[in-house]
């Protein structure tokens, strides 16, 4: 199944990014980001599986997007997508 | 017991306060550490937390809400922000120790306009005279002595117009009177938990227009490779684990004001105040009320023939709850002449009723 990581500059960020996706109807959940995908040590994103398209879009109209986006291509492991 | 101390800390708190505190110490661990069920309950009551007072205050985003563990916390965080050694700031004259120590800490030049009490036009003019040359102006919204709405909105507008940055105080006026971040246009707006807000002791908020200075330094759950403390809100500011228990009554408190409006208790507060005023008429007592809508549910008044610490002795001894002294604002005490003898402050909030009030000054009445 499709997975999608979208990290975010701190928690409350992830958590706003999360509340804006559920006032538009898009399920996603906030993570603890895996550490090989982060620089600065501790962070968190906001994990979906569905409607990736439409929440980046929503989110970079937001301005919460702040860092970088991820696919999950096999068990523990994610590609950064280029958007 | 009649408790009429609530501008210390309002002890009748809605009954869903203590339950959050009750859930959450059972249920809630670390918000931004760990990722397991507890720790994510916990982030999320912060959160819900920081929207609820977010859209309380027109704060805007909430991340600008930062939490701290009380007014003076949030007050040192934004004074020592902006104010350094030489700093030329201008207060109103009835600020609150917690403004005039960390000025006085930081090494700034502190100018004092608006000292007549009940006076909105004196003070701005004064502030109007003053200003020029001000790199910051600290104003409180309601004199925690007095009860004295400071017009702060005009104060905020003349600090526009002359581009100064301002911090207000807002420990007797959040969730007794509109405090809108946006509208106000304030740097800083600090404000306790614990007292119109209805949370715990250890509670207390700052909104902020832009990242401040830290003032402690430690994890914040995010950035943790760095040495220092990350640059954005609300992580810089909010170092080692929150008080989620406390955050979490904050929250029902919060919540509480919302559903009954500031305008309904502040309407109660003033009915309760002329209440005082009227059962107490003809009494010696000299009573610093106000005449018009200066005022919210505080008041103070003193005896031509008992110390203010003894007439409160009496009332204690009739369990009424009040606070005597100089209320840790001797400024305010200077400009209304007061700085001698204290007075004694009587504190309202919507668990106060007029029943109780009336109680109050026929005790009052009988002290004499």
């Amino acid at each position: 199944m499709e997975q999608y990581l979208i990290m975010c500059r701190s928690l409350t960020y992830a958590q706003r990014a999360e509340r804006v996706l559920s006032q538009n109807g898009i399920n996603s959940n906030v993570i603890k980001a895996p550490q090989n995908l982060l620089t600065g040590g501790c962070g968190y994103a906001v994990s979906l599986r569905k409607n990736f398209d439409k929440a980046y879009s929503i989110l970079n109209s937001s301005g919460l997007i702040k860092g970088k986006v991820f696919m999950r291509v096999n068990e523990g492991e994610y590609e950064e997508l280029k958007i | 017991m009649i408790y009429l101390d609530n501008a210390a800390t309002t002890l009748i708190k809605p009954p869903a306060v203590s339950a959050a505190v009750n859930r959450a110490i059972k249920t809630m661990a670390s918000p931004g550490r760990g990722a397991h069920r507890p720790a994510m309950a916990a982030a999320q009551e912060v959160f819900n937390c920081r929207e609820a007072a977010a859209e309380l205050f027109n704060a805007g985003e909430p991340e600008r809400v930062v939490f701290t563990m009380n007014a003076t916390h949030a007050l040192n965080i934004a004074i020592k922000s902006l104010a350094h050694k030489g700093s030329r700031v201008l207060i109103s004259g009835f600020e609150h120790n917690s403004v005039v120590r960390p000025l006085k800490a930081v090494g700034a030049e502190v100018r004092v306009a608006g000292r007549e009490l009940f006076d909105s036009e004196g003070l701005l003019r004064d502030f109007e005279r003053e200003i020029r040359g001000a790199e910051l102006v600290v104003c409180t919204h309601v004199s925690n002595a007095f009860g004295y709405i400071l017009p702060i909105y005009e104060v905020a507008e003349l600090c526009r117009e002359w581009s100064v940055p301002l911090i207000v105080d807002a420990s007797q006026s959040a969730g007794v009177l509109p405090v809108d971040m946006e509208k106000l246009g304030a740097a800083f707006i600090a404000m306790p938990g614990h007292k119109g807000l209805f949370g715990p002791q250890g509670t207390g908020i700052l909104l902020c227009r832009d990242h401040g200075r830290t003032l402690m330094e430690g994890g914040s759950g995010s950035d943790s490779i760095s040495e220092f403390m990350p640059e954005y809100l609300p992580d810089r500011l909010e170092a080692g684990t929150h008080n989620v228990c406390g955050i979490a009554g904050l929250r029902a408190g919060i919540e509480f004001v919302k559903a009954r409006g500031t305008d309904s208790i502040l309407k109660h507060e003033k009915m309760l105040v002329q209440i005082m005023k009227e059962n107490l008429k003809g009494s010696d007592y000299e009573m610093f009320f106000d005449s018009g809508e200066n005022q919210c549910g505080v008041l103070s008044l003193r005896s031509p023939y008992m110390d203010c610490e003894n007439l409160a002795e009496k009332l204690y001894a009739r369990d009424i709850c009040v606070r005597s002294g100089l209320h840790c604002a001797p400024l305010a005490h200077k400009s209304v002449g007061t700085i001698d003898t204290g007075t004694v402050r009587f504190s309202f909030s919507p668990f106060v009723s007029p029943q109780q009030v009336k109680m109050c000054c026929k005790i009052l009445r009988e002290a004499v």
